[in-house]
């Protein structure tokens, strides 16, 4: 029995020995609220779920700044693309060194030995980059992203339809567009200079994918992304969780400089490890909570590195009125961090509507009558704790063309009621007579029945009725599609951060079915959109946003607007955080400190 | 028996082809919306038709009702899933035992418990025990089970970690209890600590919301045993009340017990839709509901014509039961 006790005590510190380097890895566990992805592959991909995991694995030829989220900077270029010719032509140089990862073990049932001609790595090439965008055109992808480069490169639109009517699509087929120069370096030239191309380049659907990969895994490639990432894929249940390990072949990536971070972010310690090659952790564990309220006990608990804040636990980590953390989170080593989304939250008109629709000054003066009786900020102290920011005009805070403090000049918004009730005589319509309940359809989900009620009561003021009708997600789209929506209840989140994306959903030929949802048509309008679409940033281009923005002021085809404020909780022994929803490539700059875990 | 069970079988099998046939009638009543979901707010008609024909919608509606007949037939359900893209059977495989693992200890332990406690109350019906218990019954089912999850949760798990600084239980997601899953590597083949930290608290939750009804539902089977002449004799002749209980009572409440455990089956593989859900395991009841909300039909297909077999066979089963614990039960 002794002999025993003895051989357990030294296998036990034998043990003990032998784990020790493995317990040395850091290891660190994030959330993702809902489901999570869908699919890793990143042609398939459209959600915020599957661009977060997505873009660990893939990179993308540019990425948005950490310091600054709304900037742009290379990530798999040398440098910024250049245009000698003012934005038609764009010439790119791919950084040296960069090699694609198969991180699986072989043989298994896709491949005998790894999938680069034996061996785990390739660099990635020119050719790389045009194999990526033209799997956008590819049917057998339900052209889901094609959106993204319809109309913009040329003799791409050709090519698709070309290679989609032949028996086989053929990749090696040229487009005209697509100019290999070496193997790391290429141009693209579009069909009209598009300054949002360079956006288009830093989502997740235009990252750059491996061919050996797509053509090994088939149907499975969803489940066995091989990318050039941070982080390789090791394993995914979906709808639980999903795990991922650094990245040992990385290419050579820093953590932002100390200059790059502003006085705020310094204070907060976020420049530490300056310069410093990423990924700081060896694994990376996303577990997916369709429920808000195990997410916020497991972070609690502190088994997960940060989390958004749910509205309905708001209240236990900050101060409603000042949104200050409440001091026994701080007291927990606890933090907090404040990010407002690129949202557009509104509830809108479809212009073509006999009633509502038009724009003729009856019809004007009825849907600014609608929008003067609206009270915002009531829908935002009691659904959303006051957390959203109401504002004027389609473009969300921090993009030019935002107007100044969210407010404009000329802007109907409400609440005010004996404004609104003029407009309604000018109407045509005094105290409602003569107007007949106008259909309004919304999501049923949520808390949207009782914002309906809210909206039937501030409209009841001026003599307005609606016919509601709470429908499922699907039918609610097919309505506004078929333009049988009078009015009805949409949001819109930016694809990339410029104005440009929100003012697209106004321009004529993007009617309905496409995202011009409101079925506005004003040809000044668009011949404006059409300007500001070859413009770089800078003064002229604002004022024409702000002239267009104006214009939809005026007509009011939607009443809003709003923006989701996000907070966030981080533990103490999570470094490096500056949670942002722009983008989601930034966890490779994330570090732990399991000596502060609790 | 044989021939019995199979004119039962044969005349199921009509019926089990209507239900097939019905549910696919009902979610092809507005396809449209399920090709919207998956496309978003702005499909294109070429994007339309793509996924029409990339769903198999664009076949005729018999040679798809054909193809679900098949799948059933050889259990192969090759189709794949529209919003998780991975064959329907491989979800189903995956989904069945995290929901056994539940359901079966919930209903195994919350039968003996509800029996036993039914016999006590029913032998000591009136008094202050039976009417005790009752008022803990009637409360526990006037309690939302989404009340027990959150208070499980916070309790169960979130409390214990923080004050204790152990964690028995997790609150979120599932690992395998029996065997590695597919493509997964396990240490070996019995893991009963799993079943510990992401089964029991469902479990426990299960119970103690199963409980009420059916405790007050075994006391009512009991009671009216309790009024019969064979227990009067029973008492007559000296018998026991634990003899009186356990061996007179419960063999002759078998009937009513079987049936009810019976009903209860096919729900094991259903699943149940709300713990599955806050807890986040994979099992068939979350993975029907996903379905149904992301109108997934080829899940929704299959899910429901895998339960609706075992609500049939289930049916079979306990008519075979009866003959075995009721002798004057003949099957012919």
């Amino acid at each position: 029995m002794r002999r025993i006790g003895h051989s357990l005590i030294i296998s036990g510190v034998l043990c003990s020995v032998l784990a020790a380097p493995a317990m040395a890895q850091k290891v660190l566990q994030l959330p993702i609220r809902t489901d999570g992805p869908k699919s890793l592959d990143p042609v398939e991909g459209s959600t915020t779920y599957d661009n977060m995991a997505c873009v660990q694995i893939y990179e993308t030829l540019l990425t948005n700044k950490y310091t600054d989220p709304l900037k742009y900077e290379p990530l798999l270029l040398t440098e910024m693309p250049t245009s000698p010719d003012n934005g038609k032509t764009w010439h790119f140089h791919l950084k040296p060194g960069v090699l694609f990862y198969d991180p699986y073990t072989y043989p298994n049932e896709f491949a005998k030995e790894p999938i680069f001609d034996g061996s785990r790595t390739r660099a990635i090439t020119a050719d790389d980059v045009f194999y990526s965008l033209k799997r956008l055109a590819d049917e057998e992808y339900e052209l889901e992203n094609w959106w993204l480069v319809k109309d913009t490169i040329l003799g791409f639109n050709e090519f698709k339809d070309e290679q989609n009517a032949a028996a086989e699509f053929d990749y090696s087929a040229p487009v005209e567009g697509f100019r290999k120069i070496s193997d790391l370096e290429f141009e693209i030239e579009l069909t009209q200079p598009v300054y949002r191309f360079n956006y288009v380049l830093g989502m997740f659907q235009t990252s750059i994918v491996a061919h050996e990969a797509v053509d090994t895994f088939g149907d499975d490639f969803f489940r066995h992304p091989v990318g050039t990432g941070p982080f390789v894929f090791e394993s995914w249940t979906p709808k639980k969780d999903m795990a991922l390990v650094a990245n040992p072949k990385y290419h050579d990536v820093y953590y932002p400089a100390r200059d790059e971070w502003s006085s705020e972010d310094r204070r907060r310690r976020l420049h530490r490890p300056a310069g410093k090659q990423v990924p700081f952790v060896d694994r990376l564990e996303f577990m997916m909570f369709p429920q808000d309220q195990p997410m916020w006990l497991e972070f609690q608990a502190g088994n997960i590195g940060y989390t958004q804040v749910p509205d309905e636990f708001f209240p236990q980590a900050f101060d409603k009125r000042t949104k200050e953390l409440l001091p026994d989170q701080s007291a927990r080593g606890v933090s907090g961090h404040s990010d407002r989304l690129l949202d557009f939250i509104f509830r809108g008109f479809n212009m073509e509507d006999p009633v509502v629709g038009g724009y003729g000054e009856k019809a004007k003066a009825l849907r600014q009558a609608i929008s003067l009786a609206m009270d915002l900020n009531e829908f935002n102290e009691t659904f959303y704790s006051g957390l959203n920011v109401v504002y004027d005009g389609p473009i969300p805070p921090g993009l030019d063309g935002h107007p100044e403090d969210g407010r404009a000049a000329g802007a109907y918004q409400g609440p005010n009621l004996a404004l609104a009730r003029q407009k309604m005589n000018e109407a045509g319509y005094p105290n409602g007579e003569g107007l007949a309940p106008i259909k309004y359809l919304a999501n049923r989900g949520g808390n949207s029945p009782e914002q309906t009620e809210l909206m039937e009561r501030q409209l009841a003021r001026i003599g307005v009725r609606l016919d509601v009708q709470l429908v499922d997600f699907s039918t609610l789209i097919e309505s506004v599609n078929k333009k049988n929506a009078p009015i009805f209840s949409f949001a819109w989140s930016s694809d990339y951060p410029d104005g440009e994306n929100n003012l697209a959903l106004f321009y004529g030929p993007n009617e309905a079915p496409g995202a011009n949802h409101y079925n506005y048509k004003r040809a000044e309008y668009d011949a404006l959109y059409e300007r500001i679409l070859t413009m770089s940033p800078g003064e002229e281009r604002t004022a024409i946003y702000e002239q267009m923005r104006d214009m939809l002021l005026e007509d009011v085809p939607y009443i809003g607007s709003m923006a989701r404020e996000r907070h966030y909780t981080i533990n103490e022994w999570l470094l490096n955080c500056r949670p942002t929803e722009r983008y989601y490539s930034w966890f490779k700059f994330l570090d732990v400190d399991d000596s502060k875990r609790r | 028996m044989w021939a019995y069970l199979v004119r039962r079988v044969l005349y199921y099998i009509p019926l089990y082809l209507s239900i097939l046939l019905v549910v696919m009638l009902m979610l092809r009543v507005n396809v449209d919306s399920a090709i919207m979901v998956k496309l978003g707010k702005n499909p294109t008609p070429e994007q339309i038709e793509l996924i029409r024909t990339d769903m198999g919608l664009d076949k005729p509606f018999l040679t798809q009702y054909y193809i679900l007949v098949k799948d059933v037939l050889t259990l192969s359900f090759e189709q794949r899933s529209w919003d998780q893209s991975v064959p329907v059977g491989e979800m189903i495989r995956k989904a069945i035992p995290p929901t056994l693992m539940i359901t079966l200890p919930s209903l195994a332990i919350t039968a003996t418990i509800s029996i036993a406690i039914g016999l006590v109350c029913s032998f000591n019906r009136g008094r202050w025990l039976d009417r005790g218990l009752m008022i803990l019954a009637v409360l526990g089912m006037s309690v939302s089970y989404l009340v027990y999850i959150i208070i499980g949760q916070y309790f169960g798990a979130s409390v214990l970690s923080q004050e204790m600084g152990v964690l028995p239980f997790e609150i979120q997601g599932y690992e395998p209890v029996i065997g590695p899953l597919e493509g997964e590597s396990s240490a070996g083949l019995l893991n009963p600590m799993n079943w510990v930290k992401y089964c029991m608290l469902p479990v426990i939750i299960g119970v103690v919301v199963a409980m009420g009804y059916d405790t007050r539902f075994y006391r009512a089977v009991m009671v009216e045993e309790c009024t019969r002449d064979y227990i009067t004799t029973a008492l007559a002749k000296g018998a026991s009340s634990k003899k009186i209980m356990f061996v007179h009572m419960l063999k002759n409440a078998l009937i009513p017990i079987v049936t009810r455990v019976m009903i209860s089956l096919p729900f094991l593989i259903g699943g149940s839709i709300l713990v599955e859900y806050y807890f986040s395991i994979p099992g068939m009841g979350r993975t029907m509901i996903d379905a149904i909300n992301s109108k997934d039909f080829p899940v929704v297909q299959a899910t429901v014509s895998v339960f609706a077999a075992f609500v049939i066979i289930t049916v079979i089963l306990t008519d075979v039961l009866y003959a075995l614990v009721d002798p004057r039960v003949r099957l012919s």
